[in-house]
């Protein structure tokens, strides 16, 4: 078995009409990790997945996935991947059990281990009890669990998870999120795209966020929430005075903090990035008063990967996604 | 979730395999994979089955009973004596082909919408076996429909001078016959990716086709411009050669064959003229889904 299970080496997708999808990505994902892919809407996550996948044809450079050549091996990669499209992907007229053999037979399971592997899945994913039930009337986290099943019926050493969890409510979240931690500790590499940040967080051994076609960040979640650096101080200032520009002018005048350090304007207030924001935070309050600005909470907490995603690529989650976003504040003041 | 862990802690039935180096998957067993599930949907879904029969069913029965006088005038002029039941049942055979042939494009958008394309392209079956059994689900469901227009039409008063084995041939050359339209169906579905205008626009050809055919009326009843249009029209060729079988007696009179006999006067020119549609447009539909699956399938 190769020491990687994706080894990518300067790929670019280029489209007939110029578009560069994907640009110069150098990737390598060691088996067994559960490697997370980050970013922004039209950042080149589903490109390079489908790539990976072989659903796509890099116009340059290398890639192997499993030891295979996405283009010259593509059948023996198809074979040892499982792939989870972010659309769901599983037959509605088909019931739970057909769909998890029709995919046992496309992937060539030996039929004699064909029954004992799906009572496995079905019961791994919480479907037993409606094997026998049309997959048209399942809810949407039922087929999205269904559809994760499918992916792993020939137990994969890799499998391809796009956006897996997308539209899900908290619970089922959950449930996937417990599922894929089950196969990653049982020693399936795992490769995620997903807009949760907290999925990713909580999920992931190392991310790499990608920003118009190109990686622009890899490292584990901890060290990419130290390369923010410090601690984050939200300052929101009262509705009828509300002026975060002079706010910023004020903080930036007080000198209180690091040359390093970043003061950005919200839409109602503003928010301080530094190794002093704990230490110096109630200085910046006592400023933004005698500057005649009306301080209506602030608070100090440490960096999320929202913070590292708005500091890496400019932007902030989709606002669909924003939802899963943890509230990881330590509220110290109000 | 209620598996039970193996000895290590870890769960034994969801590690990884071991053995990625090979895969058994065959061309054989990826199209009796693909056929049995086309089938199994076409049974759970029998609504398209019974949309494509009913059509071809009405005209049976009204194009019998309501121009079955005149329509009998016209198709013997000559010394034969032929019901309009057995003069129709060849067309009506032929439009249930194209009716069903036009429903093909709309499982491949379904499949394209619901994931499942994606799902097939990404797994390690061969796309040749994929489509070949898609399309082998449909040709047997053509075949078991126009089985029952048959029998349909034996019980208004037609009747099949070959016999058992001549509506075994009708069935094979309706087989043959949508083919190209089937493949015609599913250019319609790689091009729009959308239900409602591959169905739009396999509907649309559908009628005008049959009508400017010699398939309700001979030849020579047609205005001059139909007569002509219908030269050049598959459906001719497809209604031709079941007619030559259901009658037992050379039909054709879009191109004057004599060299072989009999029946075979239209069955060969109209089975060359089928076989070569296929080829064409099986082949534009394998370019078109072969492009749609590599590198454009954004």
């Amino acid at each position: 078995m190769p020491e990687y299970a994706i080894d990518a080496t300067d790929v670019v997708l280029t489209y007939s009409d110029g578009t560069e999808a994907v640009r110069g990505v150098d990737l390598q994902v060691p088996r067994g990790e559960f490697f997370g892919f980050l970013g922004p809407n039209g950042a080149g996550k589903t490109t390079a997945i489908k790539i990976l996948a072989t659903l796509l044809k890099p116009t340059g450079g290398q890639v192997t996935v499993n030891g295979f050549d996405v283009q010259r091996e593509a059948r023996q990669v198809r074979a040892s991947i499982g792939y989870m499209p972010q659309e769901t992907s599983i037959d509605p007229e088909m019931t739970a059990r057909e769909n998890l053999r029709f995919a046992c037979e496309s992937y060539g399971v030996p039929r004699s281990d064909r029954d004992e592997r799906i009572a496995e899945l079905l019961d791994l994913v919480d479907l037993a009890d409606v094997a026998e039930k049309r997959a048209d009337g399942f809810s949407g986290g039922m087929r999205k669990r269904l559809d994760a099943a499918t992916a792993l019926v020939h137990r994969p050493p890799l499998v391809f998870l796009d956006e897996p969890t997308t539209g899900l409510d908290p619970k089922a979240r959950n449930r996937l999120w417990e599922y894929f931690e089950r196969i990653n500790e049982a020693g399936t590499t795992i490769f995620l795209t997903t807009q949760y940040l907290e999925e990713a967080d909580q999920l992931c051994d190392r991310i790499g966020v990608i920003k118009a076609g190109e990686i622009v960040a890899e490292g584990s979640p901890t060290e990419l929430k130290r390369r923010v650096g410090g601690e984050i101080l939200d300052v929101e200032l009262s509705d009828d005075a509300a002026d975060p520009e002079q706010a910023a002018t004020v903080a930036r005048e007080a000198e209180l903090f690091e040359e390093e350090a970043t003061i950005d304007v919200t839409e109602d207030g503003i928010t301080v990035t530094s190794e002093r924001a704990r230490s110096h935070g109630t200085d910046l309050l006592v400023a933004l008063r005698d500057a005649g600005l009306t301080v209506t909470g602030f608070n100090i907490r440490a960096p999320t990967l929202d913070d590292v995603f708005l500091a890496i690529t400019g932007e902030h989650v989709p606002e669909d996604a924003a939802d899963a976003v943890p509230s990881e504040a330590v509220e110290v003041s109000r | 979730m209620s598996t039970p862990p193996a000895e290590d802690g870890t769960d034994a039935t969801m590690g990884p395999a071991t053995d990625i180096e090979t895969t058994s998957n065959t061309f054989l067993g990826d199209f009796w994979v693909n056929f049995k599930r086309w089938n199994l949907k076409a049974v759970r879904n029998p609504f398209v089955l019974v949309v494509s029969l009913v059509q071809p069913i009405i005209f049976l029965v009204l194009f019998t009973q309501v121009f079955g006088g005149v329509a009998t005038q016209a198709i013997n002029r000559g010394a034969a004596s032929i019901s309009y039941e057995t003069y129709l049942m060849p067309a009506i055979a032929m439009q249930v082909a194209l009716a069903a042939a036009a429903t093909s494009g709309v499982g491949l958008v379904n499949d394209i919408e619901q994931g499942m394309f994606e799902k097939v392209l990404v797994s390690p079956m061969s796309r040749v076996g994929v489509f070949a059994g898609k399309s082998g689900a449909e040709l047997l469901r053509i075949a078991f429909q126009i089985a029952i227009i048959l029998v349909l039409g034996v019980a208004l008063g037609g009747t099949v001078e070959t016999g058992f084995v001549g509506a075994l041939g009708v069935m094979a050359i309706g087989v043959l016959f949508a083919i190209w339209f089937m493949s015609l169906s599913n250019i319609i579905a790689v091009i729009t990716r959308d239900q409602e205008s591959t169905i739009i626009g396999a509907n649309l050809l559908q009628f005008p086709l049959l009508f400017v055919s010699t398939a309700f009326l001979p030849l020579e009843a047609l205005p001059g411009w139909i007569q002509t249009v219908a030269t050049y029209n598959p459906v001719t060729y497809g209604v031709d050669a079941a007619r030559a079988v259901i009658l037992d007696q050379d039909v054709m009179t879009v191109i004057e064959v004599t060299q072989f006999g009999g029946i075979w006067n239209t069955l060969v020119p109209a089975l060359v003229v089928l076989v070569a549609l296929d080829v064409v447009f099986g082949t534009a539909a394998v370019v078109m889904l072969r492009r749609a699956t590599s590198a454009d399938v954004e």
